[in-house]
């Protein structure tokens, strides 16, 4: 008997051997370790730009501001943050000289940039190298601008251009200009006229002068036309003013018929406005060319500030035919509208990314005004500021920046431009020598 | 037989008479409020002065020395911008304070500056750039800006930075022991989330108090154990390990030299537990930064492969992207390096990860989803 059991104990154990063999395999590790990283930092990445060598005499000066501009282009994006020269370790002698990456590991330098600048005559050459750090490598090839001296500061910001793009993997937005109204004079007098400058808020000029009201400039796609509203004579109309030749005329001149709110479609032949017309205000189209207009909506509602899609083919507007001014969504030739802003408050001025991902608007709610930004389906609203008026956003060319209007409270207020990205962070004044308003960015310059 | 009119009318009256003197002429009632004149005593030359009439004043016929009005100024600007604008607030009229102080004259405002006639661009737009060949590779303070998983105080100014939390010791000066001299450092301040100008008045707002604890008290860190007296015991075992960093190296240089298929050794002993393996997951994430990555990167999860030295140190030259999901070559570009950089940052120092188990965390597959950081 009890041999019997022994036998059936054992042939058990014997069965059962590949199966427990089986467990412990299943329970050592296979293959590599996994692991899953789901948190990260969102914080400015550190950078070092070593002052640009200066390869001829005439160069030091140009080096050192090219430089400059340089740094504050990236740091201004609050996505970087330079580590001051007085922390360096290593000195940059040549530019062709191979870059000690220790050294700039050492003071937790991510990325490293470095140039030479050479004058000869009026011709600039400014030549960089972009690193990244800690893979000991280079960011991409180097590069090598040429032009004049006079535009030295364009070339700093392609220079910029290039590294942002390098690093985030979008395109910059340094390279380009913006058109605002710029005010002057106290509140009850005051003087509104066109002005343009770099996107910075470097070299103004102006495009207008002020004995008529101006309002609301645009930029075409291709940045070389603004439209804009004046008042000129006495009634809104639209023009058009080529920003090269400082020439302008006039687009919409029926008399009676005040019309307002342009903006250029993609394809920048075609004017989309509000009209205003027996007390009533739709959405219309204007072929820039022949003059031929086409209407959009037909509601007795007020319908303005139309924005179209980056493809063409939607238009997103302000409307009250709900009884509060909301945001709506049409096809670009017209027809049904859906509305997408269904928040607390109201809503306008909204202006489609050139990403075609999300719409930035004015909203006033409780009180205040704010600068957001949703979904094209009005999902994912986020409020990017507060303040006692926040208005008229208008996006940077990579769609990573707005630039709006804020309004100080009180007799003694005046409109200044500010920006802010798109997750609301990096708020901070556009430097201007006035007050300024209505801001328009351009896109790159070519 | 009926009465006549005057009869019935008389005989109203008396009724209503008696009624009266009967019940109303016995109750009380409020005396009418007489009308009093407050009146003042004056003389008779008062009087004659008083009412002595004032004569007008000459009007010269001539209007000389007028001088035309001060210019009126414009009527006040009609906000003309047709959009339609929200309701701002309107503040509440403030008395005006009445000073005897001149009032300044307005500043004669500015000439407006030149219209440009043309554009005076940089204008040579620079030419298109060239490449330059690449080289061969050798061997102030912001405010935190930082948002990072766990919400961080600010450190004090003094305090530098780094991931432990370690207080500034300085050696007494009648110590009988030597003391190492420790400077002060604690992380970076951190959010756990982005704060736009929107939403900080809501995160100001002081939480409610409670009653109950908040935290409990973290346990004190381990003491150092004391160096063991000999040391030629520790030194045995470093050289087998060694060799097995040098056996691991060569198998991987004949891998990358296409020697042929080498079969990694079977990981021997228990694999790492969960709290090993987040303690690792935590250090890189860290350092995974990715604040200055594009949107379209943030949409793309990275497999990135290292072999890491015994010592828990990545080997920089093994970093490498296994596979790419959710975004172009490009975007798993920008995200692969990003992921790498934070690899080589925070295992610069080596991982803290069990010696005893190194056949297992040899060799790592780090899987980067930045699905929770689209916006946090």
């Amino acid at each position: 008997m009890r041999r019997n059991l022994t036998a059936l104990l054992a042939s058990l154990l014997v069965a059962a051997a590949p199966l427990l063999t089986a467990g412990s395999a299943a329970q050592a590790q296979n293959g590599p370790l996994r692991i899953e990283i789901t948190d990260g930092v969102i914080e400015p990445l550190p950078y070092a730009v070593p002052s640009f060598l200066a390869e001829t005499p005439a160069a030091a000066e140009l080096a050192n501001q090219i430089t400059r501009v340089i740094a504050a282009d990236l740091s201004g994006t609050g996505l970087f943050r330079e580590i001051p020269a007085t922390a360096h370790i290593s000195t940059v002698s040549d530019f062709n000289a191979p870059v000690r990456f220790a050294d700039w590991k050492a003071v937790n330098a991510q990325a490293l940039i470095t140039g030479s600048v050479s004058v000869n005559g009026k011709q600039l050459t400014v030549r960089f190298r972009g690193y990244d750090v800690f893979a000991d490598n280079e960011l991409g090839a180097g590069l090598q601008f040429s032009g004049t001296t006079d535009g030295w500061r364009r070339m700093a910001h392609k220079v910029a251009d290039a590294i942002y793009s390098r690093i985030t993997g979008e395109s910059g937005y340094f390279d380009s200009r913006v058109v605002f109204v710029s005010e002057t004079g106290p509140k009850n007098d005051r003087r509104k006229r066109l002005a343009i400058m770099d996107y910075d808020g470097a070299g103004v000029q102006y495009l207008t002068n002020s004995s008529a009201l101006v309002l609301a400039p645009r930029f075409s796609p291709t940045g070389d036309r603004v439209l804009y509203t004046s008042y000129e004579s006495g009634f809104p109309q639209i023009h058009v003013l080529d920003v090269g030749k400082v020439q302008r005329r006039v687009l919409s001149a029926d008399k009676g018929i005040m019309s307002f709110a342009p903006r250029f479609a993609p394809d920048g032949n075609t004017v989309v406005y509000s009209q205003a017309e027996g007390g009533n205000t739709d959405i219309y189209t204007m072929d820039i060319a022949t003059g031929a207009r086409q209407r959009l909506t037909r509601a007795p509602s007020i319908e303005t500030a139309p924005s179209y899609s980056p493809d063409g083919n939607q238009i997103v507007f302000e409307s009250d035919r709900s009884g509060t001014p909301q945001l709506y969504v049409m096809p670009a030739t017209g027809g049904e509208a859906r509305r997408i802003s269904f928040g607390k408050g109201r809503y306008g001025t909204p202006v489609w990314s050139p990403r075609g991902d999300l719409i930035a608007f004015t909203k006033q709610s409780k009180g205040r005004f704010h600068i957001g930004v949703m979904r094209l389906d009005g999902s994912e609203e986020r409020l990017l500021t507060a303040s006692f008026l926040d208005e008229g956003p208008s996006w940077s060319p990579n769609g990573r920046v707005i630039m709006f209007t804020r309004e100080t409270q009180g007799a003694n207020g005046r409109a200044l431009l500010y920006s802010v990205d798109i997750l609301g962070r990096n708020l901070k004044p556009v430097r201007t020598p006035d007050g300024a308003s209505d801001p328009a960015w351009s896109p790159l310059q070519k | 037989m009926g009465l006549q009119t005057g009869t019935k009318i008389s005989l109203a009256a008396h009724g209503l008479l008696v009624s009266w003197v009967a019940f109303g002429a016995w109750l009380p009632s409020e005396p009418l409020p007489l009308p009093v004149q407050e009146v003042a005593v004056i003389s008779a030359e008062e009087f004659a002065r008083l009412s002595q009439q004032i004569q007008a004043p000459q009007v010269s016929e001539s209007p000389n020395g007028l001088t035309p009005p001060a210019a009126s100024p414009e009527p006040p600007e009609v906000s003309a911008r047709p959009e339609t604008r929200p309701d701002r607030p309107i503040p509440e009229a403030t008395p005006v304070p009445v000073v005897d102080e001149p009032v300044p004259a307005l500043p004669e405002p500015e000439p407006d500056p030149e219209v440009a006639d043309r554009l005076s661009e940089p204008e040579t737009p620079p030419e298109v750039p060239a490449l330059i060949p690449s080289l061969p590779v050798p061997e102030q303070v912001r405010p935190a800006d930082r948002v990072a998983p766990v919400p961080v105080e600010a450190p004090e100014e003094e305090v530098a930075i780094d991931d432990l939390v370690q207080p500034e010791v300085s050696p007494d000066e009648g110590a009988l022991s030597e003391q190492e001299v420790q400077e002060a450092t604690a992380p970076e301040a951190a959010s756990d989330r982005i704060v736009t100008e929107a939403n900080e008045s809501d995160e100001a707002e002081p939480a409610p108090p409670v009653a109950a604890p908040l935290t409990s008290v973290r346990p004190k860190t381990r003491p150092r154990r004391p160096a063991p007296a000999e040391v030629a015991e520790t030194a045995a075992p470093s050289a087998p390990q060694v060799e097995q960093a040098s056996a691991i190296e060569d198998a991987l240089a004949a891998a990358i030299a296409g020697g042929g298929h080498v079969a990694a050794p079977e990981p021997s002993g228990p694999p790492l537990t969960v709290g090993e393996k987040d303690a690792l997951r935590v250090s890189v994430s860290k350092c995974w930064n990715v604040g200055s990555l594009s949107t379209e990167a943030l949409k793309t999860t990275v497999e990135v492969a290292v072999s890491l030295d015994p010592d828990g140190r990545p080997k920089t030259g093994t970093i490498r992207m296994m596979s790419s999901t959710g975004g172009s070559s490009g975007a798993a570009k920008q995200a692969y390096e990003a992921a790498r950089r934070a690899i080589i940052r925070c295992g610069a120092k080596g991982f803290s990860l069990p010696s005893d188990k190194y056949d297992h965390w040899r060799d790592i597959v780090m899987t980067f989803n930045p699905e929770k950081m689209r916006i946090k």
